[in-house]
């Protein structure tokens, strides 16, 4: 049975729903959504909660509610 | 009876330090780290170091000093980026003046260039990079030394801080999705090779790369101190424009090659 979360932006604090099914990836999902907020083509990871997604993880694994909120991040690989 | 003098508690340059309990100074003194980055992160990583009594570092880049360096580079100046002076040299010597106790040895090379054999020789790596190829070629031979790897990273106001200790925790490779490998990618033609190809420049400020960097260089204290049970056990978020931290939960990925290799 398919599930909507919500998706925080975490640069910018915008939020956007996803309606998701059971055989969605986790990558899928940033891959739709960074699409979606048309963002550089850098490194991003998906966080819920305190626990950080892995890419391949399936959405009928991860126990998502309804409108349960997750949260795309930057994933900061500069340092010179 | 111990004998005291006016002025005896200054006498000694790591004194305050000794104040703290669970820093073991003289295990610190000891411990042999190689610092990999001698950027931004890593000018700030070698002064926390060497000021906090880190005497025995090995310094390496292959990269030289240019202008848009000194906005964040403690150990640069002007006549650096005029003459191209290589990082590490110039960090290196100008690092030893805060402690002449410190040795620092530079090496002006590609990380890609010491294999696990060469890790095995340090005690801690601090990962002070501005890609994700070289990120991964620390990991994995930082791991399969069997050797502490400390990464740290930043964009703007972000940063992050991963601790890996093998072989209980999970590595930087556990943490990565297809992102990460499509932004590697473009570094290299299908052969393998570098390839040129314009890449964006990462924005870069000091603030958030001395807070990454002391936060680097704290674990890098807790581990040489024997206390990695207080060390950062995932992944560490830094949001500087919010003011916020967060610790996110990594699982060990039993797919990742590290893991797959030493279960």
């Amino acid at each position: 049975m398919g599930v909507r979360v919500i998706i925080k932006n975490a640069e910018t604090g915008a939020n956007v729903a996803m309606d998701l099914e059971p055989s969605n990836s986790v990558q899928e999902i940033i891959d739709s959504i960074a699409m979606y907020w048309e963002k550089d083509a850098g490194a991003y990871v998906i966080r819920k909660g305190k626990k950080l997604l892995k890419g391949e993880q399936m959405i009928g694994d991860l126990g998502f509610a309804e409108n349960d909120e997750i949260e795309l991040i930057p994933d900061p690989e500069g340092g010179i | 009876m111990e004998n005291l003098r006016p002025g005896m508690f200054d006498e000694d340059r790591m004194e305050r330090s000794k104040r703290i309990s669970w820093l073991d100074m003289d295990r610190i003194a000891t411990t042999k780290c190689l610092v990999v980055g001698a950027g931004a992160l890593g000018n700030e990583v070698i002064k926390d170091l060497v000021l906090s009594g880190f005497c025995h570092i090995e310094l390496v880049d292959m990269d030289h000093v240019v202008r848009s360096n000194l906005n964040r580079c403690v150990f640069f100046r002007e006549g650096d980026a005029e003459r191209k002076t290589m990082k590490a040299t110039i960090v290196a010597s100008r690092a030893m003046e805060l402690d002449p106790a410190a040795t620092i040895i530079s090496s002006v090379a590609r990380i890609e260039t010491y294999d696990v054999e060469r890790f095995r020789s340090f005690d801690l790596v601090l990962g002070c990079l501005d890609n994700i190829a070289a990120r991964l070629h620390v990991n994995s031979h930082a791991y399969s030394a069997q050797k502490p790897y400390i990464d740290g990273g930043t964009n703007g106001f972000r940063g992050k801080v991963q601790v890996v200790v093998p072989p209980n925790t999970p590595c930087l490779q556990c943490a990565m999705n297809r992102t990460h490998y499509r932004v590697m990618q473009k570094r290299f033609s299908c052969t393998g090779t570098d390839v040129s190809y314009f890449e964006p420049k990462t924005p870069a400020e000091i603030t958030t790369t001395s807070v990454v960097a002391a936060i680097q260089v704290r674990e890098a204290l807790k581990l040489a101190s024997g206390k990695p049970d207080k060390c950062i056990r995932n992944l560490m978020f830094y949001d500087g424009l919010n003011g916020t931290s967060d610790e996110l939960e990594v699982e060990i990925d039993m797919d990742c090659p590290m893991h797959k290799k030493n279960p």
